[in-house]
């Protein structure tokens, strides 16, 4: 029974026991860099193999209220890998102060735990408390940032949102606690179809929503992103922009599921909220001068591509979400590991300052254009199959209109990125700019996250079958 | 009819002719870019396979009973399933023999012309990249492949014109390029889904022989329609067309490969793809019909006022383009594809034949070559004359019979007007191309001396004649094959003998004459001995300028961005964006009110608007709720 357990938790336990390693770490007087770092990094390492070892694990823990299936364990993966990943990309954290360096990574490992543990949570009261330890560890990373006070407005501005989120949410699930006077979402789910009709009821699973929009930037949650994907260090933006988003995917489709699609009028809601999220990510993209806020709108332009296979509330939708989501993580990952290696001294970076990127370093401006033609949708990378799939899914639902617009705003994206890639490609370098050094290290990366991109595009089948079975868990 | 499945050696053949380019693009790219010789052989090599391997599959299914199929499941989801290989027919045979032909013609055309150029292994990797692609599109049996690989000829098509870095407008030409292209691919994808949806098969075999039984009619003409619209996209048609004149800022080999002679056929092969699914809908040929005819008037009149002869081509080609399209809308399906074979092969040849001036000369603008020299280059102004003839439509080169085939057609119509618009294409084209051989073969004595641009004369000998000798074989083309229609007309309607389409003789005397009109114009004009090389265009101004300026749909679309998409939602989006809005609504207040606390209230209120947005939001949409 013990080992059962023990089994079934071993991600989380991965990262407690990272949490607690790096907490001492951070306790001695001096500190070295290199040796949080090499520790950081095997841990999280560790905490993949942890997640991909218990992919198989199944069962129910803690009086229920949290769950243990190929869904949560699938979106764990996901998460280990995501924080294994920019972890690797933490080598020098120049944009960080020195002296912060075990928090940074101490806090990275919290909210990753916050989140691991919000994907297996099945009670309203366990989502919430999870959501907020991955929260607040956020909240503390932003303003870690080195430098000029934008970090510090950009962490006050997120606390402020975050915070007004969560009382919307907490609001909502009284209203659902009041409907069908239960938190477990297994009664929920039996009740809420009855009730869905009331007012309270949906108004009360909408507000719940809310958190989770704030955290995948869904208009209008997104106000935060442009300003803290600026002012946050690039390593913690990398995080935001991948980790974060996979978790909030899975928890938008656990929390739709509830209702079964029956109430028209929330997949209204949602599809205007998701209409106005590409709407607005992808034109006010197009002026942006500073390459992190161009991807924070962006950002918000994908929420809406995601939260279109979200609101068909089919098996379908749903398994084009959880594919959508993989593709995005890597596909975005790729684009901020450029970012950060680019941005040496951890500083922020305008587009023009790509110039002549494919001479100061070929593979990096390769490395861009494949991630800027995957989030763009151009096949054969893995964002194409992402939208073809949505796409397919809303089509299959009846959405001619919603696709139609899907993919105006995916030809608006085009232009944007485009105007990245014509900087990294097409401009010259300006005067005196060395060429870059890199790392054989990242080079492999490189060629992994291109060889990724590509595979996952062409042969999605693997991935598309283990989203179908994740994704049958969850009815 | 049922595909038989290829035997071995035919299986062997195509996959030999879809992956070889392939192979050659990593090879290339990845390990020998910095080494151009090798990578040039690579190239070369891996394109010259393909090239005999399509001759040997065509010439090997000449009289071929069924089309030979094979396809692996690429992915499948739901009750979808998507999959990849290849169809062979005559249709996908025949294109796949143009590609490979010229494909290969062009990058041996291309030792010589990219010579000394220091990005050469770059561009050799791309044009295998464009060549992979594109013979993957012709042979896709599927929509979903022919998509993808639709997209990557446009994804190459982009880095091939980018290419050349230090033109800022080259750059700028391949993103308009890609973009607009793209604009009309997403009625392309989404016809795809709409099929997908209601067919649950996008296998092009399936779409032509049940799309009519289980479509309704107005879901066939809708999907039709929003396939045509990437049609419209890829072969720069009405209101998409200002593309591929801008495109032309790419490297001359360029422009013939892709820009004239194959991707943008595209479109028009992918009419005739699934031609049996398009004659299901009348609706949708007529929409065809329409806008080809629009888009072949439109260009060639701005064809009439251009100086620059690469700009010249380009527009003869959106209207070749146009009046391929007409053929086919028209239900002449053999008439179709017999022009954009032999459109191919002549106007390859025209785009060869320029980039050979250019080279010389360092210039695009022909009165300027005329003046220095063009005419001492004999071998080129020979081929560019049978080219240009060909074009024109002047018997008994290839463009003669295709073009009679396509006016048989419309002869055929019902309403004479298509015969008539298409006449007179025909005749502002042959206006238009014997204006440009008029001012190349008599250079205007009034002019002053012979200019001697920046041009690459001094290159050696050995890179005149690489680029000669593809243009020879061009040649050889376009003067026989207008011969071998009867051949190819018995090989492509393989399943439907005996409709034939009809012959009108009067039809015959009735081009000629037109022909011969449009040509006698340019003769008086830029021809005949003093004449003065100016067009009577030049006394009508405003419609100089009009056609000059491409009748503004540039400055249409310009105004369209600037005013509705970043005059209008971004900056009303950007309202909430400081960094955006910041330096405007400061400056605004230190001058109207100069007043601290109003400056300070804007600053820290925004998190108070955005807050207020947020629950504004949130209470408009349980209002929602409560009303409904």
């Amino acid at each position: 029974m013990m080992a059962e357990q023990l089994y079934m938790f071993l991600p989380e336990s991965c990262y407690l026991l990272m949490a607690a390693a790096l907490f001492a770490l951070s306790l001695p007087r001096r500190q070295s860099h290199r040796r949080i770092y090499a520790w950081a990094l095997a841990l999280s390492l560790l905490g993949v193999a942890g997640a991909a070892a218990a992919l198989a694990a199944r069962g129910e823990m803690f009086f229920t209220a949290y769950r243990v299936d190929l869904f949560s364990q699938v979106f764990k993966l996901l998460l280990a890998v995501a924080t294994f990943l920019v972890i690797t990309i933490c080598g020098d954290l120049a944009g960080v102060e020195e002296r912060y360096h075990p928090e940074f990574f101490l806090f990275l490992t919290t909210c990753t735990l916050g989140m691991m543990l919000l994907i297996s949570a099945v009670e309203l009261m366990t989502i919430y408390l999870s959501l907020e330890l991955s929260s607040f560890s956020l909240y503390l990373l932003v303003p870690l940032r080195r430098g000029d006070n934008i970090d510090v407005e950009a962490g006050v501005k997120y606390l402020f949102i975050g915070v007004t989120a969560s009382c919307v949410m907490l609001f909502g699930m009284s209203y659902i606690f009041g409907a069908v006077h239960s938190t477990y979402l297994s009664e929920i789910m039996d009740k809420l179809p009855l009730w869905i009709h009331q007012p309270a009821a949906a108004v009360g699973l909408l507000l719940t929503l809310s958190g989770f929009f704030f955290k995948l930037a869904v208009f209008p949650f997104h106000f935060w992103a442009p300003d803290v994907y600026q002012g946050a260090a690039n390593q913690v933006t990398a995080y935001i922009a991948t980790a974060s988003k996979a978790a909030a995917v899975a928890l938008l489709i656990r929390l739709t599921s509830l209702t079964a699609g029956t109430s028209l009028y929330l997949i209204d809601v949602l599809m205007v909220l998701c209409v106005a999220s590409m709407f607005l990510g992808n034109l006010v993209a197009m002026v942006q001068s500073d390459l992190k806020r161009m991807l924070a709108y962006s950002s918000v332009a994908h929420a809406g591509y995601v939260m279109m296979g979200v609101l068909t509330m089919t098996r379908l939708g749903y398994a084009a979400s959880v594919f959508y989501a993989m593709a995005y993580l890597v596909m975005n990952f790729a684009a901020f590991m450029v970012v950060v290696k680019v941005a040496g001294e951890g500083q922020d970076l305008k587009i023009a300052d790509l110039a002549g990127l494919h001479r100061r370093a070929p593979l990096m401006a390769l490395t861009l254009m494949m991630a800027l033609f995957s989030l763009a949708g151009i096949p054969p990378t893995v964002g194409f199959t992402g939208k073809f799939m949505v796409f397919t899914a809303a089509m299959e639902d009846g959405r001619f209109w919603l696709v139609l617009v899907g993919m105006i705003n995916a030809t608006i994206s085009l232009y944007y990125y485009l105007m990245v890639i014509k900087a990294a490609y097409l401009a010259e370098p300006a005067d005196g700019q060395e060429p870059l050094a890199i790392s054989a290290s990242t080079r492999a990366l490189s060629y992994a996250l291109i060889a990724g991109m590509v595979y996952l595009g062409v042969f999605p089948q693997h991935f598309l079958g283990l989203a179908e079975n994740a994704v049958k868990n969850i009815f | 009819m049922t595909p038989a499945a290829p035997n071995d050696y035919v299986l062997g053949l195509a996959l030999l002719t879809m992956g070889l380019p392939l192979l050659a693009f990593f090879l290339v790219f990845f390990l020998t870019r910095r080494s151009v010789g090798l990578s040039c052989f690579i190239s070369l090599a891996c394109s010259a396979v393909p090239l005999l391997c399509a001759w040997s599959l065509l010439l090997g299914h000449w009289r071929m009973p069924v089309p030979l199929l094979w396809e692996v499941v690429w992915m499948s989801s739901g009750g979808a399933t998507a999959t990849f290989g290849f169809l062979l027919d005559p249709l996908s045979l025949l294109m796949l023999t143009i590609v490979t032909s010229i494909s290969f013609l062009v990058q041996v055309y291309s030792l010589g012309y990219m010579a000394g150029d220091p990005g050469k292994g770059k561009y050799y990797a791309f044009l295998s990249l464009f060549a992979w692609s594109m013979i993957s599109l012709v042979v896709a049996s599927g929509l979903l492949q022919l998509y993808i690989f639709w997209e990557l000829v446009g994804l190459s098509s982009y880095l091939l014109i980018g290419f050349w870095h230090h033109k800022f407008s080259a750059s700028e030409a391949g993103k308009k390029a890609f973009v607009m292209t793209r604009l009309g691919d997403l009625g392309f994808f989404l016809g795809i889904i709409v099929i997908l949806l209601h067919l649950g098969d996008l296998s092009i075999l399936g779409l032509n022989q049940n799309a009519a039984l289980k479509l309704g009619p107005g879901l066939l003409t809708a999907s039709a329609l929003l396939i045509f619209c990437g049609v419209v996209g890829k072969s720069a048609q009405f209101p998409l067309l200002t593309w591929l004149p801008d495109a032309m800022e790419g490297p001359t080999p360029v422009s013939a490969l892709l820009h004239s002679a194959t991707m943008v056929a595209a479109g028009v092969y992918l009419v005739s793809r699934i031609f049996p699914f398009y004659q299901a809908s009348p609706e949708a040929l007529a929409v065809v019909l329409a806008i080809g005819a629009v888009t072949m008037l439109l260009s060639s009149t701005m064809a009439m006022v251009a100086r620059d002869i690469k700009q010249v081509w380009a527009y003869s080609t959106v209207s070749q383009l146009g009046f391929m399209l007409m053929g086919l809308g028209a239900g002449g399906y053999f008439a179709g594809v017999f022009h954009l074979t032999t459109h191919a092969a002549f106007k390859a040849l025209l785009f060869l034949c320029s980039g050979v001036f250019i080279h010389h000369f360092g210039t695009n603008d022909f009165f300027v070559m005329s003046r220095s020299g063009a005419r001492g280059l004999k071998a080129p102004m020979i081929c560019l004359s049978v080219a240009g003839a060909a074009l024109s439509g002047v018997w008994p080169l290839a463009g003669f019979f295709s073009k009679e085939s396509v006016m048989g057609v419309l002869a055929g119509l019902s309403n004479p007007l298509w015969l008539v618009v298409g006449l007179l294409g025909a005749a502002m084209t042959a206006y238009y191309t014997f204006r440009l051989l008029f001012v190349m073969w008599r250079p205007c004595e009034s002019a002053e001396d012979p200019l001697h641009g920046g041009g690459h004369g001094e290159h050696a000998a050995w890179a005149y004649w690489v680029m000669v000798l593809p243009l020879i074989a061009l040649a050889v083309f376009t003067v026989f094959l207008g011969w071998g229609g009867r051949g190819l007309e018995a090989f492509l309607r393989w399943h439907q003998e005996g409709v034939a389409e009809a012959h009108h003789g009067w039809l015959v005397w009735a081009s000629v004459l037109v022909v011969a009109s449009g040509v006698g114009l340019a003769w008086l004009e830029f021809g005949r001995a003093g004449a003065a090389q100016a067009g009577f265009l030049s006394h009508l101004p405003a419609l100089e300028r009009l056609f000059a300026r491409r009748w503004y749909l540039d400055d249409l679309y310009r105004l369209l961005l600037d005013y509705v998409v970043y005059g209008f939602f971004s900056r009303l989006f950007t309202i909430n964006d400081r960094r955006v809005v910041d330096g405007g609504i400061d400056g605004f207040c230190r001058g109207t009110a100069g007043a601290g606390w109003l400056l300070s209230f804007l600053q820290s209120g925004l998190l108070q608007f955005n807050l207020f947005s947020m629950v504004l939001v949130i209470a408009l949409v349980g209002l929602y709720f409560l009303l409904v």
